[in-house]
């Protein structure tokens, strides 16, 4: 038997997967508003009185459709959640250690996630004011937000 | 990256996921794959209590549950007891890529086993319709090999070989 533990060993295989990501007409109208204007949209269901950002096809409670329910909503926002990433991954957008944090921004009533620079890790706490930093070049994604940072 | 469609911009997002594979074949598996490899010999491991084969090889007999130890040298060569045609091909999980189709998957009986361990495997045909069972077929390895079961590159049809138990479709 330990003759035969000799022979095990690893095979490496690589899986490359084409992917496509659609961001549909909601999804897109967001992201060309952050790209083109530097505008964070939500949408606002009258009834329920709830902002989403960010933004959806249908409320989450009552089911209507919000799809012509736009409201711009501030650049700033607090602080509700955030965990430290420590681990690196090729998918990730920057090298760990860096802060995924939730903010709520200024006329939003629910939280996005997105990366908050505040130097230290450690300087994150949730309640904290944070701003959101538009990124230098034109982004097709949420990365047209580069990251937030401590107001 | 966006398309504009009735004056509104959609975003659409192409990407190539890549995924790092680690494939550990363990003892039994490894000895299989380094004979492959460096000898261009099938072993096939087989079961002290009943006496079957078990190609590929697994640690345990899957019948009596007993650790199969024993080890057989299987020629190359064998009998087609069933086959698919993909007509839909699925990445394959270690690469991502997709083979062109249609191609053809056999289950062959290699000689020497009862038909208690069908190897499956690719099988290269330019006929379809040559494709049946009970046809006779031979292993091709490939010449560049790295201990994957793709260091056997396909089977092919052994040619003018009588159909074994005559045309069985």
């Amino acid at each position: 038997m330990k003759e035969e533990k000799e022979c095990a060993f690893v095979i490496e295989g690589k899986m490359a997967l084409p992917y496509q990501y659609y961001a549909g007409a909601i999804g897109s109208q967001f992201i060309v508003a952050l790209r083109d204007d530097k505008r964070i949209l939500g949408v606002r269901c009258e009834k329920c009185r709830k902002t989403f950002v960010p933004p959806r096809q249908s409320c989450e409670r009552c089911f209507s459709s919000l799809t012509d329910h736009w409201v711009e909503v501030g650049s700033s926002g607090v602080l509700t959640g955030f965990t430290v990433i420590r681990y690196a991954e090729p998918y990730q957008p920057k090298e760990p250690p860096y802060v995924l944090a939730l903010i709520k921004l200024d006329g939003a009533d629910t939280p996005i996630a997105h990366i908050l620079e505040c130097g230290d890790a450690r300087n994150a706490r949730i309640g904290m004011r944070v701003r959101a930093v538009f990124s230098e070049k034109p982004r097709d994604t949420i990365l047209a937000i580069s990251h937030f940072e401590e107001e | 990256m966006g398309k504009e469609k009735e004056g509104r911009e959609l975003i659409v997002s192409r990407q190539i996921l890549s995924i790092p594979q680690h494939f550990s074949t363990g003892p039994v598996m490894g000895r299989f794959l380094a004979e492959l490899r460096d000898n261009k010999r099938i072993m096939a491991n087989k079961c002290p209590k009943c006496g079957r084969h078990q190609l590929p090889p697994r640690e345990v007999c899957a019948i009596c549950h007993v650790e199969a130890t024993g080890w057989d040298e299987l020629p190359p060569v064998g009998t087609i007891r069933d086959f698919d045609v993909i007509y839909y091909a699925s990445p394959d999980p270690l690469t991502g890529e997709t083979r062109q189709v249609p191609y053809v998957l056999c289950w062959v009986d290699l000689d020497g086993t009862q038909g208690d361990a069908p190897f499956w495997h690719l099988l290269d045909v330019d006929d379809l319709t040559k494709v049946r069972r009970g046809v006779r077929v031979r292993v091709v390895f490939a010449d560049d090999r790295r201990g994957a079961t793709e260091d056997i590159r396909h089977f092919e049809i052994i040619p003018d070989e009588p159909i074994e138990g005559g045309d069985a479709r």
